[in-house]
Parts: structure tokens; sequence; C-alpha cells
């Protein structure tokens, strides 16, 4: 099996190989360290590679499968962790120089979780500095790039996890999203991004951006390993106090193909703010898909979908300032100017302000609600537009001119404001060969619904199948 | 603090004091724009009903 097509195969595939003993976890580990090695220089995905410890990783995985001591579907597989998951022993940077040395002494939670599994850790990906902003820059460690044209952004603030995941760098990445962080990366390059419901997967050990509407979540190239990987890393955890107390399914049992019957709404907002023409197309195609196989499909409305940036970005600044306050005070001076600004700014949100956002977010929660006793999913675009330039401030959407980071983020903040489950899967590529994605979200802890959805399509169709020309 | 007029930069300049931020002229002038755009948002808000609405307990472990 040629390099390449180890790099490009699915979890879930890789691991029917592994379990029996077709392919040692020595072999794709390799297989992704020369990938990297060629395709490093071009994406900048990782802030730190583990080349030596992986392999050494590898060789104790290939003896433990070798002796039947077989874990599970991420048993050998490679893994790379968004660089606010803290790692022990290895540095934790958070995209920014200021914490080039921190170590960690222990794992996050998620890390652990995949250290049990059997999974490998790659490297530490490359990201937004401190997760706070949808674009994939960073000074400190150079600025991400979009496989499929690398002039583009991959988005952020998971970037580098975009990227790893999209040019067959590490099959598993992880991602954090606040508003929009996993799924905009994931809609920009062409892979499946999954932000779960609140609570159910542990935020302990991950730097906080916005304690209530931070997602840790996978971003994978194919809906099954999505589902694969949440079945490693949902659950209760009594170390993050906004842990969700609830059964976890085996969350590959929806990948039936079956969306007979299943009730999909198209908020008719979406489609009246600024929007690319070719998205539009490309996601009302992808939502024909799904009627075609048997989906219910009907308008709904969710008004306080306009109020969702207000909400969002006041709930958010607020806290995050708060949570970096100090860092503010020590080291504000080394931030990324833009981030400086934003931490600055949420200082100017009173508490009076930030309550009654928060009572506005109520309202919008009760409004999905609301609308998912209609429908079971609600659909639409991931992002407006597809992947723009490298620090372009302002984005073409239609034929509205509009600041990149409120571009990047119409679409995915109601999800965190509610905590509802949400997904971005490709569903086609514009004209000048960028990537699409169709957002589909669910109720509360429902990802069975979600992942079923998104795996149906995904399995009608080829988008995923295609290969950045790197 | 916030309220229906927009946010002076002599107010601005204050907040900016009391919050212990610094920096180049050209910097608080970016700032100060975002902060503008915080005091509007806060009256994009105040114009939801928000009446008998309970602020969402972020807290409160989800169980549903």
């Amino acid at each position: 099996m040629d390099t390449l097509e180890i790099c490009y195969m699915s979890a879930g595939d890789l691991s029917k190989l592994v379990k029996s003993k077709e392919i040692s976890p020595v072999e794709i580990i390799d297989a992704h360290l020369t990938r990297i090695e060629a395709t490093e220089p071009v994406l900048n995905s990782f802030i730190t590679l583990l080349a030596d410890e992986s392999r050494k990783a590898a060789k104790q995985a290939e003896k433990d499968i070798q002796a039947g001591r077989y874990k599970g579907p991420l048993h050998g597989i490679p893994v790379g962790l968004k660089d606010l998951y803290n790692t022990g022993g290895v540095r934790t940077t958070s995209g920014s120089k200021i914490f080039d040395n921190f170590i960690p002494d222990e794992d996050c939670t998620v890390a652990a979780k995949f250290q049990q599994a059997g999974a490998i850790l790659l490297g530490k990906l490359n990201m937004h500095q401190f997760a706070y902003g949808p674009t994939g820059e960073n000074p400190d460690y150079g600025h991400m790039h979009n496989p499929w044209n690398p002039e583009m952004i991959t988005g952020g603030s998971s970037g580098g996890s975009g990227s790893a995941a999209a040019a067959g760098q590490c099959t598993i990445t992880t991602g954090s999203d606040t508003g929009g962080s996993i799924r905009i990366p994931a809609a920009l390059c062409g892979i499946v991004g999954l932000k779960p419901t609140y609570g159910l997967v542990s935020r302990w050990g991950l730097t906080a951006l916005s304690w209530s509407l931070d997602h840790p979540g996978p971003m994978v190239r194919t809906v099954e390993d999505a589902a694969i990987t949440m079945n490693v890393i949902a659950g209760h955890d009594p170390k993050d106090v906004a842990s969700a107390k609830v059964d976890i399914p085996d969350y590959t049992t929806a990948l039936t193909g079956d969306v007979r019957g299943l009730r999909i709404g198209m908020p008719k907002e979406y489609f009246e703010a600024p929007l690319d023409p070719q998205v539009r197309k490309a996601v009302l195609d992808a939502i024909s898909v799904l009627e075609s196989m048997g989906a219910v499909v009907k308008e709904v409305s969710f008004p306080m979908f306009n109020q969702s940036q207000a909400i969002s970005s006041t709930v958010l600044m607020a806290e995050a300032s708060a949570f970096h306050r100090d860092l503010l005070e020590q080291d504000g001076h080394q931030l990324y100017e833009p981030v400086r600004q934003r931490l600055e700014a949420g200082l100017f949100i009173t508490a009076a302000d930030y309550l009654r956002a928060q009572q506005a977010r109520t309202i919008l929660d009760q409004e999905g609600r609301r609308l998912l006793d209609e429908v079971d999913l609600l659909a639409g675009p991931t992002e407006p537009i597809v992947a723009p330039e490298i620090m372009a401030p302002r984005v073409l959407a239609g034929e509205q001119e509009i600041g990149v980071v409120g571009a990047l983020t119409q679409y995915t903040r109601p999800y965190n404001i509610n905590g509802f489950p949400a997904i971005s899967v490709p569903c086609g590529f514009s004209d000048t060969g960028l990537p699409i994605g169709l957002q589909l979200a669910g109720k509360p802890f429902d990802e069975l619904t979600v992942l079923r959805a998104a795996h149906a399509y995904e399995q009608a169709t080829d988008w995923h199948t295609r290969r950045p020309p790197l | 603090m916030a309220s229906e007029k927009q946010l002076s930069r002599e107010d601005f300049d204050r907040i900016a004091e009391l919050q212990g931020i610094t920096g180049e002229p050209a910097y608080l002038d970016e700032l100060f724009a975002q902060a503008r755009g915080v005091f509007m948002m806060a009256e994009t808000i105040k114009g939801i009903d928000v009446t008998g609405v309970e602020p969402e307990m972020a807290f409160i472990p989800p169980t549903d």
C-alpha cells in the first residue's frame, strides 16, 4: 500500500487492517510522517511534531496488537490535538509564544481518553492565537494554509486541524468550537467537523476561551470517523463543572444510511443573509439529495438567528476577557494585536449587558427547541463563502461586502449559543476549487440523528473522496 | 454603562485608563472602534424583549 493511500484512509478502514494485522501502526505512522515532511513547508499545520515519540508509540502498539492486546478502532491510529489541549510532558502553547515553554504535568481528559484507546499522538496542531479568531492566522508560529489553495485561509481557530486532516497528514484531529472554530475550518478545508452538544465532551485541561461557549470535538475526513472518535471522547467528566451526565450511545449505530421520514427544516433567515450564490446552490442541492433519499424538507423560521452575532459576541467577549485578564495585564504587549484588541474590547462589556445577553440567549435556546419539536434537524450552509485570501479583512458574500469575522461566524454562532450538536460535512466545491460545507444541527444530545443524516448524505455523494492537489 | 448614546472618545479614554489599557495612538483608535461596536451590540440586545426570562445558567450541566 503506498504512502498516500495509507494517509487518506479513514480510521474506520485503517482499523480493520490494523485489527487483522494486515498493516502495522509502524507503517501507518511512517507514512504520515513522510506525508507531513512533504507538505508541512506549505501548510504549517503543526506547532509540535512528535516524530520520535510517535514512532516509539507505534512500535509499542504493534507489539501489543501482535500479542492480542487490541484496544479498539483507534489503536495504532494517528491523532493530532489542537494545541490548547493539555498533553502531559508535551508543550502546549495555545498558539502563543507566551506559552512556548509551557509543558503540562498531565493530559487533559480528552488526551487521556485517546491514550487509553491506543491512539498515537502525532503532534500538536497550529491554531489561531488563544483560539480567538476564525481565520487561522498566527504571527508566532506562522499562518495556516488551506490545502486546496495555500494562498487561502484554513479558517479557524482550529486551522491546523483542518489542514492536517484534509491533506492526509493525520487521520484523526481535534478542535475546539466557541463561535465556529471546528466547523469553519471543516467547511473551508473540505472535511467533517462535529461540534457536539455542550457538556458532552470534557473541556477539562483545555485552555478556555469562553467557558459557556467552548465545545471540544473531532475534525476528520468521514462521518464514520467522527462517530468512532465520539465513542472514545464523549462522556461525563467530574473534573469539568459543565460536563453532562447522560448515557453515551454507540455513535456508530447511527451510520445506517437511512433518512426516510427524517424531518429537515431550512431556516429562511439563513438564505436571506449574505450568501455566495455558488454556496447557496451547493447547499440547496445537498438538501435536495437528502430529500430524494426520503427526508421531508420544509422551510422554517428562526428569527433569533438575526440576533445571534450580538448575543454570542457579548457573552464570548466578556468571558474571554475575564479568563485572560491576568494574561492581558502581564503579557498583553506580546499578544497578536487583533487578539489583544478583542480581549481589551471585552473589558467594556458591563455585567448588566452580559446578563441581558444571557437572557436573550435563553430566548434563542427556547426558539431552537421549539423548532426542533417541529423538525429533527436544521440545515443550511456552514459558511456563506468559500475560503478567502489570508489576511483579507473583508469578503464578498453574494452582493454584500462584509467583515471576514462576521462572515465566517454567521451560521455557526447560534449553535454555540444554544449548545445544540452541529456538524459540517463537505457538499461541493466552488468553480475555483474551494470546498463548501453543509451544516446540520439537531436536538441536544441527539448526535445520533445528526450523524445519521450527515453519513447518509456523505455516502450518497463523492465529495469526501476528493483530495487537495498537494 | 451602556447608554442610548454612542460611546464618546472621552468616555472610552476614561474607561481605558480605569481598565489599565495603554497603547500607541493607532492601536487605541482601532480599539475605540471595537469598543463602540461593543456598545452597539448592547443596544441591539436591549431591543430584545427579555421580560420574564432568566439568564441562561451556563454552569448547570445539561441533562436533556
